[in-house]
């Protein structure tokens, strides 16, 4: 039988799958989102396929992992045990991968990452910049696991935090545990996990639900659902150990519509707990029982607040509440709920495993332990990143991130997704934790970290923001409702050339009015974005407003096409790739936009070969300057 | 097909069956299953003689198509019984041994008409089609003493209305409801069916929404669940389904609307085949998304949000596929495309173009 009954029964399996792992090499293939993307699966099939055509099934192993977080290498494959980490990987690599297998023959070393920075190539992945200055606590495992297989979770030490606290820990024990490492919530606000937990456990009312918040809403943020997708079983570990310490008999994990392999991932998870033992009645052999169910959201941002979730939870619209009474205490059906998003869930095995002391030994004085990032955008090497708290912008960016690609400087770093603010250059030496970063008007939020260099422009990022959180807002209170729309309303005159004097106080003060009378944490950070871009780039929505003048060239209104005639080589890529039929052959023989038709997609810029550089951005006021003074000409040649 | 009817809720009353394929080559069986169903048939498959006339008998097919090499009751005995049964059933013979004794010996027996294996689709269509029509001129001819079935048919229905309480004319009324939902719904995809083929269409989808919510056990805080499930498998939420999965859970049409609207993953407007899905994410932002949208609108000549109006694509903008390293990235079904350039994607959409056509 495989169901588990008691603590022993789990530790001989987990032997077993040690040794069954043992036996082997493995080649780990990622096929997180971005390297599936990027062709996993067919690289994955044809290592099997060599595998098998050699004959070497009992020698060698392929492993379908989750994300292993160094998605600009995507599609990544790392050889266990020798750790050696190829990157860019493709199905005609399998053979020689497996070559370098043999003894000898040693690695593919045009696969290796390449430091640019040296000309060396590396091998193994720990020794690989991006990850030599991570901690990576919960990411880990990801490289070592296959999510749909329970054994690889039980090989590396998965559910001994579950067998300890459930043989050796009351569930008072397990909750001090999680209070004294001061775990705090890692979906945004940084709330104490276990003041929640606490609250929950000893607020009236009976049942008593725990729920996983994955409805990981943040553009540019995907660690929750990675995580998810990787390792399934850590989240689905420290859920149950929260429930035991919270007295709950029922589980819920709300899953985001956009994220079909997490939900699978976690599908697969549920099945298999329940088949060991591990979830459903009596576990362990503890008398302690506990299910979950999963939840599909249906794709709405303010459904991943806490009252809002529980609102769907229960088949209805999934609006906030006004919390006089917090969920935790009043939450699902009325009862006390416990809602932590997924990587604080994951966070708590490590806890009760390695002890709180462990825990409090990484990160600063208010913010312990590690935290996810993914840093993507204008950035060399996007991808998930884990951290000590306590770290500085500055090597995340440039030490692991590798620094603004295509020679052009740093301007600011987004945090905190449309609920956060831009960190300026000059911020960067600033730890990254809770509280630093609310004290430079950004926050944590759930870990986006979005880089943009020079070409991104500031008030185009306010409004992107906005515009999002104008279609995101629930429409139920008055401020965030209206605020929100008014604010992109100016915005969005400004971005068009049309700004007035006057404009940026009556952002200011619409920004300070919502912050105050919004009902839910949407509404209350909605001005954010906005608030930390004037305050740190205020002169950009200046130009816009007084020069019309936008400095990244982004704000299409305020930009235009052209073909240099000089440099233009008639090549005619640029037509050909023109959506609009916008470019013509002008009397030169050369090619020219119809500056009517054009509607500054770019395509022409992308298409013009780098040697000729004959498309070119300007600013649209010399368009215009231009016709005027041709039209001048025509009238003097008359 | 017969699993489906098994969830019939009440009296026994499904419409008709098209085609009813006997024949004990599975794969055969499956090929001509697909080109009809295609075609908007309603097919069931029978893989030896006994089940195939035991079907024909309780299922009264318009057409059954038959090998007659099969095992079992050899075929052209039950080419003959069919025949003799002189019921509405028109049937056609297709076979892999295409000699002309056969041939003469199918015609003898009655067969209406004689397919080669492998069969022409086309040719297959077209059998398929006249004898869809020869069976419901039959099926007209035999009205006056079908109409007694029928009326027994109604007689329970009735009978069970009157003991929940339920009156003739409401029944009615409900009933010329229901008809009306389905014309509309046939007329709004732009289809020419007639009454019957548009009644049997609602019909089979309340079926399919039925067994959505029976897997729910027909829970109510499972609606938005139930929605999803409909969505995924109609690729948006039809009237008729929001209406009748309002009867079913007693949870007011208001309320349905009110969390399909409010959701993001819900549509009211049918979706094309294809779907183009540009991530708007914050690092496709900064890495240029907008000037991808605008790339892609102008290729499909759509805008986000539209669907083209032989329902072939849709162009949609999604908040963050979770894949930032491939900023700007689009997924195109069900796969991804780093900042695909204009010949790149023409020539995705003409691939679709000539699927299309081919299809």
């Amino acid at each position: 039988m495989k169901r588990l009954k008691t603590v022993a029964d789990l530790e001989k399996l987990r032997a077993e799958a040690v040794a069954q792992r043992n036996a082997k090499d493995w080649l780990e293939v990622c096929t997180g989102s971005g390297c599936l993307a990027c062709g996993a699966e067919a690289v994955a099939d044809a290592l099997d396929g060599e595998i098998e055509k050699r004959g070497l099934g009992h020698k060698v192993g392929v492993r379908r992992t989750g994300c292993h977080g160094f998605c600009e290498g995507a599609p990544l494959v790392v050889i266990h045990p020798s750790d050696t980490c190829y990157t860019k990987v493709q199905p005609k690599h399998a053979a020689p991968i497996i070559d370098g297998l043999g003894a000898g023959e040693g690695p593919v070393r045009d696969l290796l990452y390449l430091d640019e920075g040296t000309g060396e190539r590396i091998e193994r992945l720990q020794d690989i910049p991006f990850y030599r200055h991570q901690e990576r606590v919960l990411l880990g495992d990801n490289v070592r696991i296959d999510s749909s297989s329970i054994l690889d979770y039980i090989a590396v030490g998965g559910y001994g935090a579950l067998a300890k606290a459930l043989s050796e820990m009351t569930p008072e024990s397990v909750l001090h545990e999680v209070k004294k490492a001061n775990l705090r919530g890692r979906g945004g606000g940084g709330f104490p996990a276990g003041r929640k937990w606490e609250t929950t456990r000893n607020a009236p009312g009976e049942p008593k639900y725990v729920i996983v918040n994955a409805d990981e809403g943040d553009p540019g943020a995907f660690m929750d659902g990675s995580l998810l997708q990787g390792n399934p079983h850590s989240v689905l570990e420290g859920l149950i150990l929260g429930a035991y310490a919270i007295g709950a008999a029922e589980g819920f994990i709300y899953v985001r519509q956009e994220y079909p392999l997490a939900r699978k991932s976690i599908e697969i998870a549920i099945e298999q707990a329940r088949e060991y033992g591990l979830l459903g009645r009596n576990i362990l052999g503890s008398g302690f029982s506990f299910d979950v169910v999963i939840h599909r959201g249906a794709g709405a941002f303010v459904s991943g607040e806490s009252s809002a979730l529980m609102s769907a939870i229960e088949g209805r619209v999934g609006e906030p509440r006004p919390k006089y009474v917090h969920t935790s205490e009043k939450g699902l059906w009325g009862k006390p709920s416990c809602l932590n998003n997924v990587e604080t869930w994951a966070t708590v095995p490590h806890i009760i495993d390695k002890g709180a002391d462990w825990f409090r030994g990484m990160g600063t004085e208010g913010s312990k332990g590690t935290k996810i990032f993914s840093l993507v955008g204008k950035v060399k090497n996007t991808g998930l990143v884990e951290v000590s708290m306590g770290i500085p912008l500055r090597d995340i960016i440039f030490k692991i991130g590798g620094g603004v690609p295509d020679g052009k400087s740093f301007k600011a770093v987004q945090t905190g997704g449309p609920s956060g603010g831009v960190i300026p250059a000059a911020l960067l030496d600033l730890p990254v934790d809770f509280d630093e970063l609310t004290k430079a008007g950004s926050m944590m939020g759930s870990g986006g970290m979005i880089v943009m260099d020079e070409n991104t422009c500031m008030v185009d990022t306010a409004r992107y923001y906005t515009s999002f959180l104008a279609h995101e807002s629930c429409g139920k209170c008055v401020p965030c409702r209206e605020g929100i729309r008014q604010m992109l309303a100016i915005l969005d005159n400004i971005a068009a050339g049309k700004g007035r004097e006057g404009d940026l106080e009556i952002l200011e003060e619409l920004a300070e009015f919502m912050q105050v009378a919004s009902l839910c944490a949407l509404g209350q950070s909605a001005p954010n974005p906005v608030a930390s871009t004037l305050k740190y780039f205020r002169e950009e929505y200046e130009e816009h407003i007084r020069h019309g003048r936008c400095r990244a060239g982004i704000c299409t209104a305020l930009i235009a096409y052209e073909i240099d005639q000089e440099k233009c080589q008639a090549c005619g890529a640029c037509q050909r790739n023109c959506p609009v039929d916008a470019i013509d052959k002008s009397e030169a023989g050369v090619f020219t936009i119809v500056h009517e038709k054009c509607i500054k997609c770019g395509a022409c810029l992308k298409a013009c070969p780098a040697k000729f550089g004959a498309v070119v951005k300007v600013p649209a006021g010399a368009v215009l300057r231009k016709s005027a003074e041709e039209i001048g000409l025509a009238g003097t040649s008359r | 097909m017969n699993s489906r009817r098994m969830t019939v809720i009440g009296p026994e009353a499904s419409p008709p069956l098209d085609v009813l394929i006997i024949d004990d080559d599975a794969a055969s069986a499956e090929a001509c299953r697909r080109i009809l169903e295609e075609d908007g048939y309603r097919v069931a498959v029978a893989g030896d003689g006994e089940q195939g006339l035991r079907m024909a008998e309780a299922d009264n097919p318009s057409v059954v198509l038959l090998d007659p090499e099969i095992a079992g009751v050899a075929g052209f005995e039950a080419l003959g019984r069919l025949a003799e049964a002189a019921s509405a059933t028109v049937p056609v013979v297709m076979t892999g041994k295409g000699t002309v004794d056969s041939a003469v010996e199918s015609m003898r027996l009655g067969a209406h008409d004689y397919l080669a294996k492998p069969v022409n689709p086309e040719r297959l269509l077209e059998s398929v089609r006249r004898g869809v029509e020869l069976g419901r001129l039959r099926r007209r001819a035999h009205a006056p003493r079908m109409k007694q079935d029928l009326l027994l048919q109604a007689l329970a229905l009735l009978e069970e209305a009157y003991s929940l309480g339920m009156g003739k004319r409401t029944l009615l009324e409900e009933l010329a409801g229901l008809e009306t939902e389905a014309k509309r719904h046939a007329q709004s995809l732009g289809r020419t069916w007639d009454k019957g083929r548009a009644i049997a269409e609602i019909r089979e989808d309340l079926l399919q929404a039925d067994a959505i919510m029976r897997s729910y056990g027909f829970r109510k805080n499972a609606l938005i669940q139930t929605l999803l499930d409909v969505q995924e498998k109609f690729h948006w939420l039809p009237r008729h389904i929001l209406e009748w999965i309002s009867g079913r859970l007693d949870v007011p049409l208001r309320e349905i609307y009110g969390i399909v609207h409010f959701y993001e993953a819900f549509s009211l407007e049918p979706r094309g085949r294809h779907s183009f899905q540009v991530c708007t994410g914050t690092a496709c932002h900064v890495r240029g998304s907008s000037e991808l949208l605008s790339r892609v609108s102008a290729a499909l000549g759509l805008q986000p949000g539209q669907t083209d109006s032989r329902l072939t694509y849709t162009l949609e903008t999604v908040h963050c596929l979770g894949c930032c390293a491939l900023a700007p990235v689009i997924q195109i079904d069900s796969d991804y495309y780093r900042d695909p350039d204009r010949s790149r994607l023409d020539k995705i959409i003409k691939t679709m173009q000539r699927e299309e056509a081919q299809a």
